[in-house]
C-alpha cells in the first residue's frame, strides 16, 4: 500500500516497512530516547498534536496497526492478543529493545497486551484512556458502544474540543476517506465482540513490572468512572491520574500535558 | 410462471410509534395477544393460498415490527403440517447471521420430511442491521456465509458415514441428520442477487436466483445469471431458475385495487425507517464500497428507477412504484398485463414472489386479493410465452 504524506504530520517522516511480509506504515519523528507510540481508534492522524509534543523529547516510533491507516491487514491476526505478538516482531526488527511505551485507547490496550507477553520490553508504560478490560458486565455497560452511536454524535463525544481529522467522513478527500474507512473496518475486526476487550487481560496485567501510569480525562464521555476504577484495580502497580479539560481523546484535548506525563514517567 | 404468496407478517399497530422500526424499537410497544392474533391471521392467509393453488414464501427478520416471523423454519414447519399442495419456500435463512448452521440443516431436513418433500430453501447473507442482534462478526461476513453453505449442503446430501467439520468459523465433532431430507440430493436451493455480478455466481452454481423489488435492474441481474449459467452448463437456463419479488394489489374494481395498494404501501415507508448507523455497521461493507458510496455523496441506498430514468422518491406514489415495476395494481386484466409486460421487459422469469399482503391490508381484502390473483391472473401467467432469446437482451451489454 502506498504511503501518503499526512496532514498534521509534516514534522516527521512516513515510511513503509515489512514485518514478516506485512507492509506496515511507520511514522518517525524527533530525537532523543526511543518512544513507541501506539495510536488509538482515531488513527495516527488523531494523535498528531500529542506526537508533535513528544517529538521534542523523544525519537517517536508510531506505526499504524495492521488494518489501520496505510498498514496491511495480516491473515490470522484478528485479535489484539495476536497484534501483541506481531508487535514484538516489529520491535525486534526496529531494534527497540526497551523503549518508553505509550498508547491511547485501542493502542493502550495493545501496549498492555505486548507487555503481558514480554514484560521487560518497555522502560515505562503510559496508558491513555485504555480499552481492553471487560467493557460491560451483563446489563451494565462501562464503555459506550461506539458501534451503535451515530458517527457525528460519536465524533462530538470523543473529546472536549474539536473532533479529530478523520472523524467527519462527509468532507474528506478520497485518500483520507479510505484511511478512515480502513480504521472503521479494523475497529470492527478487533473490537466488535467481545466489545473492545480481551476478557483474559485482567488476569495477565500483573506481569507488567515497569513504571506505569494510567491517564483519564476528567470529562470522559466514553468510559465510565467504574471502568476507570476497574483499570486501577486490575493494575495496582500503576499510578492513576486524571487530567482537567479533557475527554476520552485526552491526547487531542491536552497534548502538552500528556507529553509531559509520559516524559516525567520515562525520566526524559 | 408460478406465484408464491408472501407476507412479512407485520405488527402494523406499531407503525404509529415514531422512529426506527427495527433494532431500537422497544418490545413494550408489542401487545403479545394482538401479535398472536395477527400471526394466526397471516397463517390462515397462507393456508388459503395453498387451497387456491398458490405456492408459499416465508422470510424472517429480528427486532422488527415490520416482520414478526423471527425464524423462517419455524413458520415453515407449521405450514408443512397444515398445507397440502403448496411448495414452501424459506427465503431466506440468514446464514452469516446464524451461529449454528448444522442446526439449520436439521431444521430443513425435518421440515422437508413433515411436508412430504415440499420445501425449497433460500440462503441469504442476512441483513446488515441484524448483526446488532446476532452479534456475529461484521468482517468476514461472506466467508462465513460460504462456509455455512458448504457445511449445510454436505450435511443434506450425505449418504456416507457421519462426518466431522473443522472449519474457520464452524466446528462439529459429528454431523448427522436425523431425519434427513426427503428431497435428494437437496431441496431446491434459492439465492438472491441485486447485480449482474452477484447473479453470475449463482448462475454458475445453477441455483434459483431471485431479485427483490429491483424493477428494471432485474433485467441485468437475469442476464448476468443466464450468461454464467450458459457458460457453465452449455445450454440456456430455464425460466424456472429466475424469480422476481414485488407487491400485487388486485380487485374487481380498479379504485378498490388502488385502495388496497394504499393500505399495503406502508411496507415501503416502514421498511425504510432505520437510522444509517444501523444500516452499515463498521466492518460490514468492504472499504472500497464505503469509499465509493461516500465519494458519490452516499448513504442514500438503492432506489429503483422509473421508465423516465429517475429514481422513485422515498415517499413515492403508488403510480411511481408501478412505473418502476415494484407494484402491480388494478383489475385482474390490469395486473396480468402489467406483469406480462414486465416479464417481457426483463427477459422472462419463472417465479413471481408476490407480496399479496403487506402493511395494513386487512384479512378480508387479502383473501379477496389472493383469490382473484389465483383464479383470474395465475392461469394466464402460466401460459406466458418465453421471450425470444435474440430479442431478450437486445441492447444490454
Amino acid at each position: 500500500m502506498a504511503t501518503v504524506s499526512l496532514a498534521g504530520l509534516e514534522f516527521g517522516t512516513l515510511s513503509a516497512i515489512a514485518i514478516r511480509g506485512t507492509q506496515v506504515e511507520l511514522f518517525k519523528a524527533g530525537s532523543g530516547a526511543p518512544l513507541l507510540f501506539l495510536h488509538g481508534l482515531d488513527g495516527l492522524e488523531g494523535a498528531a498534536e500529542a506526537m508533535r509534543a513528544l517529538a521534542e523529547q523523544f525519537t517517536v516510533y508510531a506505526p499504524s496497526h495492521p488494518g489501520f491507516g496505510g498498514s496491511q491487514q495480516r491473515d490470522g491476526v484478528n485479535r489484539v492478543d495476536d497484534l501483541g505478538y506481531f508487535y514484538l516482531d516489529l520491535m525486534d526488527q526496529l531494534e527497540l529493545q526497551q523503549p518508553a511505551m505509550a498508547g491511547t485507547s485501542f493502542g493502550a490496550w495493545l501496549a498492555a497486551e505486548i507487555l503481558t507477553k514480554e514484560p521487560a520490553r518497555a522502560s515505562s508504560l503510559t496508558l491513555i484512556s485504555p480499552l481492553g478490560l471487560k467493557t460491560a458486565e451483563r446489563r451494565e455497560q462501562y464503555v459506550a458502544d461506539i458501534f451503535m452511536v451515530a458517527k457525528q454524535e460519536l465524533a462530538k463525544r470523543m473529546q472536549v474540543g474539536e473532533p479529530g481529522p478523520l472523524q467527519n467522513v462527509m468532507d474528506l478527500p478520497e485518500e483520507q476517506l479510505r484511511r478512515a474507512m480502513r480504521n472503521d473496518e479494523a475497529m470492527s475486526l478487533y473490537g466488535w465482540t467481545p466489545y473492545m476487550c480481551n476478557p483474559k487481560l485482567a488476569e495477565r496485567l500483573h506481569r507488567i513490572t515497569c513504571p506505569a501510569r494510567i491517564l483519564w480525562g476528567v470529562e470522559d464521555a466514553i468510559a465510565t468512572p467504574a471502568y476507570h476504577e476497574a483499570w486501577a484495580a486490575a493494575m495496582p502497580q500503576a499510578e492513576t491520574a486524571t487530567i482537567e479539560g479533557a475527554g476520552f481523546r485526552l491526547h487531542a484535548d491536552q497534548p502538552a500535558a500528556i507529553a509531559a506525563r509520559i516524559a516525567s514517567l520515562a525520566g526524559a | 410462471m408460478d406465484i408464491w404468496q408472501f407476507s412479512e407478517q407485520a405488527y402494523y399497530p406499531a407503525f404509529e410509534v415514531p422512529g426506527n422500526m427495527r433494532v431500537t424499537l422497544p418490545q413494550s410497544e408489542c401487545d403479545p395477544v394482538e401479535a398472536g392474533k395477527l400471526l394466526n391471521r397471516y397463517l390462515d392467509e397462507y393456508m388459503l393460498a395453498d387451497e387456491l393453488g398458490l405456492n408459499i414464501m416465508i422470510n424472517e427478520h429480528h427486532a422488527a415490527a415490520t416482520c414478526m416471523s423471527t425464524s423462517c423454519m419455524t413458520t415453515l414447519a407449521i405450514l408443512a403440517r397444515q398445507t397440502k399442495k403448496a411448495r414452501l419456500l424459506a427465503l431466506g435463512i440468514p446464514l452469516a447471521n446464524r451461529s449454528n448452521p448444522l442446526r439449520v440443516a436439521e431444521e430443513i431436513a425435518m421440515a422437508d420430511c413433515l411436508s412430504g418433500g415440499r420445501t425449497e430453501i433460500g440462503f441469504v447473507k442476512g441483513a446488515s442491521y441484524e448483526l446488532f442482534m446476532s452479534n456475529r462478526q461484521p468482517t468476514g461476513f461472506m466467508d462465513r456465509f460460504w462456509e455455512a453453505y458448504d457445511l449445510i449442503m454436505a450435511a443434506l446430501t450425505n449418504e456416507g458415514d457421519n462426518f466431522s467439520w473443522e472449519g474457520e468459523h464452524f466446528h462439529y465433532r459429528t454431523a448427522s441428520l436425523w431425519p434427513r431430507p426427503i428431497q435428494q440430493p437437496t431441496p431446491p436451493i434459492w439465492m438472491t442477487a441485486s447485480s449482474a455480478s452477484s447473479a453470475a455466481v449463482y448462475g454458475k452454481m445453477g441455483t434459483v436466483c431471485t431479485t427483490f423489488l429491483s424493477g428494471s435492474v432485474a433485467r441485468s441481474v437475469f442476464l448476468g445469471y443466464r450468461q454464467a449459467y450458459a457458460a457453465q452448463f452449455g445450454h440456456q437456463a430455464n425460466r424456472d431458475r429466475l424469480g422476481y419479488l414485488c407487491l400485487v394489489a388486485c380487485a374487481n374494481d380498479r379504485s378498490e385495487a388502488f385502495k388496497r395498494a394504499e393500505q399495503m404501501k406502508s411496507y415501503f415507508a416502514t421498511a425504510a425507517r432505520l437510522e444509517p448507523t444501523f444500516r452499515n455497521p463498521l466492518g460490514f461493507n468492504p472499504v472500497e464500497a464505503n469509499v465509493k458510496m461516500l465519494m458519490s455523496g452516499g448513504g442514500g441506498g438503492f432506489r429503483p428507477l422509473m421508465r423516465n430514468g429517475k429514481p422513485v422518491p422515498p415517499d413515492g406514489s403508488i403510480e411511481e412504484y408501478m412505473d418502476a415495476g415494484l407494484y402491480f395494481v388494478g383489475t385482474p386484466d390490469d395486473v396480468y398485463e402489467q406483469i406480462a409486460r414486465f416479464h417481457d421487459d426483463v427477459g422472462g422469469f419463472g417465479h413471481l414472489l408476490m407480496m399479496g399482503q403487506a402493511g395494513e391490508l386487512d384479512h378480508a381484502a387479502t383473501a379477496d386479493n389472493l383469490t382473484l390473483i389465483a383464479q383470474e391472473v395465475a392461469p394466464r401467467l402460466k401460459e406466458l410465452q418465453e421471450v425470444e432469446l435474440d430479442a431478450r437482451y437486445e441492447g444490454v451489454g
